[in-house]
């Protein structure tokens, strides 16, 4: 199988195998249980989970504030591991954090609360005043910039450090329920504001939120419970998935929750022309979904010369039979076009889907049987 | 003016390095003066916080300034003797100790080279009393005494009288001593040690820690009141220094080593400089002057110490979550206690100024009342704003521990 790494878009955050323990001796206390999971740049994902699953605890893990016991965090090519404190502090230049409570200096005017961020970040003296109340003015508060912040309301408050968070264009963005005490409106700007930073600058946010409205927005919803991750959703992949699962006759019967749940496991992976998808001869451990470019079946004749036998395109799927029938590959498939873009499913999932449900196996075996 | 001119001088070089030091902190460029407006933010704390620090200050002022003033009170007549060098007995640990020793050594002063002259002093502190001619209530004086002939005193109303301080009896006082002394001018008669005495005139000199008072007298006169029993024909007095003018062109140390080596082991030679130094000595750490006025200033310094820390701390606390967020965001330990530090040092010259406005005025008064020559000089200015800025600094390190210790975690 082709190294994933090489086909996955630019990795922000990279998480692998992290534990986290608090306390020591006989009251140490494990709260991370290797947890992994990759984030790509540009998407706004939002984190869930009960009270006390740890989001938050991985939260300041990715941001640098905590020092990172086992396991491997990886953010903007950056590892965490090992580093000595001084490192931690500066990599956490490169994060903007946005914290339930505002935490700005009452002493400060909003502009210049803003420009304690930029300080840190290198801005010149002569553009500070500039980029602050632009950030300010795109937030809602240009006629506040020189406002304390006891002349302000709550929510302008929280727009102010959100602006704090902002200003340094960072490309990673954390965020604790920064929408918790905002009104609609003001919800509203901040929450644009952040899906806009995704989609036109390519920042990543991740958020601890419980908020619906942000949810709505959101581009992966991971889900904690206990210190692990139990569900990683990337919604845009899922919705496509479901639209293209439900076209194949495979799965056309499966009811929404059973095709969501499918999705759900199925993993993006693209590959550059010529690539190998599967090997005939080796053994099965995914079923595809192309959700782009074209993928040329090829079988060995009995003189072992290779030949093209079909071409699949976007909405076709092809490695299922050797998961199965527990037989090895019965062909190769080869990306044939410049970028082929599959939804992986993996051999432990798709048997669990078999398994749990009936219809779904018995539709299956039905169209298996009906291909011999 | 020149000491005040030459200290304004010295606090521009000092801000200017403060200055050079302040464009960029720990790698940050500084854009928002945190430290002052942190010290702005809240004008009643502001004002509760100056008046705790400016009464420090203003009591760390008195007490140094009291303390300086009690010293120069004591080295007054010193500055006031017109010599070059000074004998006295080797045990002689102070000017107001009586420890006489015998004149003929004068004599052998005189044969050393260098010397222009060598002149007797006469003192008495033990048996004086004087008299107040308005209450005639008796006081314990300082009685001091020369050969007309031989002046040795800078008083100038001194020099003007002594024809008039060889008659008998004569003397002139201080128009400086406490007011307890009474009114004494030219034709009063009153009583020294129970006999009687006409003042000729005045001369000013002030009281001390030890005398509230003095009188000047002739040697003749001093003898006749104060000598242990009549002087037989030829015999000469005991007496108390030595003045010793050295000669134009002779260096002042290289007659004092001649003169040492002339002088047998139980005479003590010393420069004036050096006998201010020893009473400057003696009132810093044998007399009451010192440890009292220590005391005081060391009580200022823990009480401003206290203020500057609960003000500090109660401020710190309330911010520790921004502290913290400050922390998340990038900004280094250093950062954090600069800014801390530098708060500190804004609120102890906030609270110093005032406490030094108040402090000139109290001493204006407080000289004409004690008649002492209290003042504010540029060195007790300059020693109240250091400890001033110590004990703020002192209380900020001991405030900023909680900061340190925040832990940016826990903010989210």
């Amino acid at each position: 199988m082709t190294d994933l790494g090489t086909h996955e878009p630019r990795t922000t955050v990279r998480v692998d195998n992290v534990n986290y323990f608090f306390g020591e001796g006989e009251s140490r206390n494990q709260v991370l249980f290797d947890n992994c999971i990759e984030i790509e740049a540009g998407q706004l994902v939002v984190m869930t989970g009960p009270s006390g699953s740890g989001k938050t605890t991985l939260l300041t893990l990715i941001g640098a504030l905590r020092s990172v016991q086992s396991g491997r965090i990886e953010i903007l090519d950056h590892s965490l591991s090992g580093l000595r404190r001084a490192e931690l502090i500066a990599m956490r230049r490169n994060i903007g954090f946005i914290f339930q409570m505002h935490n700005l200096f009452d002493s400060l005017s909003a502009l210049e609360n803003v420009k304690m961020a930029m300080q840190l970040g290198g801005c010149p003296a002569s553009e500070m005043r500039r980029r602050g109340t632009e950030i300010l003015e795109r937030l809602g508060l240009g006629h506040r910039i020189d406002h304390k912040p006891r002349a302000l309301s709550g929510g302008q408050r929280q727009r102010v450090a959100v602006a704090r968070a902002l200003v340094n264009r960072p490309k990673l963005v954390l965020a604790d329920e920064p929408t918790a005490a905002l009104d609609k409106d003001s919800s509203r700007i901040v929450v644009n504001l952040l899906k806009e930073l995704t989609t036109q600058e390519g920042c990543t946010v991740m958020m601890v939120t419980h908020d619906n409205r942000i949810l709505e927005l959101a581009d992966r919803i991971v889900n904690m419970v206990d210190g692990t991750i139990t569900s990683d959703v990337v919604l845009r992949d899922a919705l496509m998935i479901c639209e293209f699962l439900r076209t194949v006759e495979l799965f056309k019967h499966l009811t929404p929750t059973e095709l969501t749940n499918v999705a759900e496991k199925m993993k993006r992976q693209r590959y550059g022309q010529d690539e190998i998808i599967i090997r005939e001869g080796e053994p099965g451990e995914a079923f595809y979904l192309i959700s782009h470019g074209s993928v040329d079946v090829r079988r060995r004749g009995t003189d072992a010369e290779e030949r093209r036998v079909a071409t699949l395109g976007a909405g076709n799927f092809f490695g299922e039979r050797a998961l199965i029938v527990n037989e090895p590959r019965n062909a190769s498939c080869v990306a044939a076009s410049e970028r082929v873009e599959v939804f992986a499913l993996d051999k432990a999932s798709f048997k669990h889907a078999l398994e749990t449900s009936a219809s779904f196996k018995e539709q299956i075996q039905t169209i298996y049987f009906q291909r011999q | 003016m020149g000491q005040w001119a030459d200290g304004a001088a010295r606090i521009g070089r000092f801000a200017a390095a403060l200055r050079s030091t302040s464009p960029r902190r720990g790698g940050t460029r500084r854009a928002v003066p945190l430290a002052w407006r942190n010290m702005l933010s809240d004008r009643r704390r502001l004002l509760r916080s100056i008046s705790g620090i400016a009464f420090a200050a203003l009591l760390m002022m008195l007490q140094i300034g009291f303390r300086n003033a009690f010293i120069d009170s004591a080295l007054q007549v010193l500055y006031n003797i017109d010599g070059d060098i000074l004998i006295t007995s080797s045990t002689k640990f102070r000017f107001a100790a009586k420890d006489p020793f015998a004149r003929r050594q004068l004599y052998a002063a005189h044969a050393v080279d260098g010397v222009a002259w060598a002149r007797p002093i006469y003192g008495e502190w033990n048996l004086a009393i004087w008299k107040n001619p308005q209450t005639r209530k008796t006081y314990s004086t300082q009685v001091l005494a020369f050969d007309p002939d031989q002046p040795v005193f800078l008083f100038p109303e001194v020099r003007d009288h002594l024809e008039q301080l060889r008659q008998p009896d004569t003397a002139l006082s201080d128009r400086k001593a406490r007011r307890s002394y009474g009114f004494a001018d030219a034709g009063t008669v009153t009583e020294l040690t129970r006999r009687e005495i006409r003042i000729i005139g005045n001369f000013a000199l002030g009281p001390d820690f030890t005398a509230d008072g003095t009188v000047i007298t002739s040697d003749r006169t001093f003898l006749k009141f104060f000598a242990p029993r009549p002087l037989a024909a030829g015999e000469l007095a005991d007496i108390e220094f030595g003045v010793v003018k050295v000669r134009p062109g002779y260096a002042i140390e290289t007659v004092q080593q001649a003169l040492k080596q002339a002088l047998p082991a139980n005479i003590a030679v010393r420069t004036k400089a050096e006998w201010l130094a020893l009473e400057t000595d003696f009132q810093n750490t044998v007399s009451p002057v010192g440890p009292i006025f220590m005391l005081g200033t060391a009580i200022g310094f823990i009480v401003g110490m206290m203020i500057s820390y609960q003000v500090l701390y109660t401020d710190l606390s309330d911010q520790l979550p921004q502290y913290a967020t400050l922390k998340a965001m990038g900004y280094e330990n250093t950062y954090l206690v600069r800014a801390v530090l530098e708060q500190a040092s804004f609120y102890a010259l906030a609270g110093f100024l005032p406490g030094l406005a108040v402090a000139v005025g109290l001493a204006h008064v407080l000289a004409d009342v004690t008649l002492l020559p209290l003042r504010m000089s540029f060195e007790t200015v300059a020693t109240t704003f250091a400890l001033t800025l110590g004990m703020c600094l002192f209380a900020a390190a001991l405030a900023m521990r909680r900061v340190l210790a925040a832990d940016p975690a826990d903010v989210f």
